[in-house]
């Protein structure tokens, strides 16, 4: 069943890369790319529904994904099966949120898309970066899974581990550890469907009441992120090595008054967003280090400025790369 | 000599002593060799997974003879590559747990657990709704998500 659904994307893919050979010299590199895209693709066109566990620490979060394509394109739904009720519903590019008390709410996703043009570069960055090993293969949520690791070459980064299905690729299963091979996070079907009768009825196609029942979108959302160059004169100098910066950019940032720049540098697997923001004493920032499974936010004060370090990396290597930011000037 | 061995690995010997017996395990082949056997143990103990990476290949066709290997052989692999690309691929639910989990946010602060065994303590942003908003932002950005096209979840919904 899923292969024959799977069977389109792999020759469209395989046309889409025909086109873009070119561009890639290395026929190696290219065989990873190939199936980099090919991947990314045959998710977007993969229908399944599941019970999902969230676990970081002693917290545990258990929900229901469903994810069907049609002629009208994706539709995914998550629903919390335990704590307070959340549900979210979107349809391509438009979002249905819907807490405990009900109310819809409606929210137009910006344009925003910076990352398929840096997909080679990705790849670079992982190979680079990580011991890529496969492990045995383990059976997830009842299906047969491939089983991968990706070892950091240093101690700034995680262990990733991840499992996905042997015929559609889809991940069933990932894990994040620290350097003594704890588990600090872990994500993973407990039971999933792929393909057949998934339940449709929730799937809301572009009704206009829906749309006039909707709250509208704070006006601050639809300012849009500018690009910038250069970071507007910041730098940051003690990066981990390997991560490249993969955008910059002046965006508005709910609950800031003004715009925050943002910049954002990637291993490949691993990310760290670097935000810098003219200190305002009414607001509600935490300078200091959070936590949240894999998830670090490390806050300081330099000069008139507040500077945030976000990124799925050791508490050591936000605070290194908040410690470095400086501004060199124009 | 094997309890020796086992009393160096656990750090309780008194230098002298253990001077004098990795003295010996450098003479004498076989007593090394029990020494990176006691080595092996430890390692299946805390990490079946990894055990057989990192030992030479005389110790490896030593152990498969034996019953007690946890351990056994991963199978023919189909294309590695394409595994670490796929799985790369499909952090799709994931984040999207993740994300809502900071939305959620109404739980007591959780035991975080620690990367190093330093006196940091780093709170937990659940709930804190001045950093969910930089997580939702890093979150639009992140490569994983990205392949996913789950990047509008993170950057789109209100944090209510």
């Amino acid at each position: 069943m899923q292969a024959a659904a799977t069977k389109p994307a792999f020759l469209l893919t395989a046309l889409l890369l025909a086109t873009v050979h070119g561009a890639f010299a290395d026929p190696l590199w290219q065989d990873e790319l190939n199936w980099l895209k090919t991947m990314a693709f045959a998710t977007h066109h993969t229908d399944y529904s599941g019970i999902f566990l969230y676990q970081y620490g002693n917290h545990v979060e258990i929900s229901r994904i469903t994810h069907i394509v049609d002629r009208d394109g994706e539709h995914s739904r998550l629903e919390s099966m335990d704590g307070s009720r959340r549900e979210i519903i979107r349809n391509n590019n438009k979002e249905l949120c819907c807490p405990g008390d009900n109310k819809v709410k409606a929210i137009e996703s910006q344009d925003i898309r910076t990352f398929p043009a840096l997909l080679p570069e990705q790849l670079l960055l992982l190979n680079e970066n990580y011991l890529i090993k496969k492990m045995e293969e383990e059976r997830v949520a009842g299906f047969h899974a491939h089983a991968i690791i990706f070892q950091p070459k240093d101690n700034l980064r995680y262990t990733h581990k991840m499992w996905a299905h042997g015929d559609s690729g889809l991940l069933l299963k990932a894990e994040m550890l620290d350097e003594r091979g704890r588990v600090i996070e872990r994500n993973t079907f407990l039971q999933l469907t792929i393909g057949g009768n998934i339940d449709r009825s929730w799937i809301v196609v572009d009704k206009p009441d829906a749309a006039s029942l909707a709250h509208q979108a704070p006006h601050d959302r639809l300012h849009k992120a500018e690009p910038l160059t250069n970071a507007g004169g910041w730098q940051v100098d003690m990066l981990p090595a390997g991560f490249r910066k993969v955008t910059e950019m002046r965006r508005p940032l709910r609950g800031k008054k003004s715009p925050v720049i943002q910049m954002v540098f990637s291993d490949g697997l691993a990310s760290i967003s670097v935000f810098i923001e003219a200190m305002d004493n009414d607001q509600d920032d935490h300078p200091g280090l959070s936590s949240q499974g894999a998830m670090q936010v490390y806050s300081k004060v330099t000069g008139d400025n507040l500077v945030t370090v976000v990124g799925e990396v050791p508490p050591r290597t936000v605070m290194q790369v908040a410690d470095s930011v400086r501004y060199g000037g124009q | 000599m094997k309890q020796q061995i086992s009393v160096l690995m656990d750090g309780e010997l008194f230098d002298d002593e253990a001077e004098a017996l990795l003295d010996k395990l450098k003479r004498n082949p076989a007593v090394c060799e029990e020494w990176q056997a006691y080595h092996l143990i430890g390692d299946v103990l805390r990490q079946p997974g990894h055990a057989c990476c990192d030992i030479g290949a005389a110790m490896r066709e030593r152990l498969q003879a034996e019953p007690t290997v946890l351990a056994p052989r991963a199978q023919a692999s189909r294309n590695a590559r394409w595994f670490a690309l796929s799985a790369a691929a499909s952090v799709m639910a994931l984040t999207l747990v993740a994300w809502m989990s900071v939305q959620v946010g109404s739980e007591p602060p959780p035991q975080v657990a620690m990367q190093q065994p330093t006196a940091l303590r780093p709170a937990s942003f659940s709930g804190n709704k001045g950093l969910n908003n930089y997580l939702m932002a890093h979150q639009e950005f992140s490569p994983s998500a990205d392949m996913q096209g789950a990047t509008s979840y993170m950057r789109t919904v209100a944090g209510q």
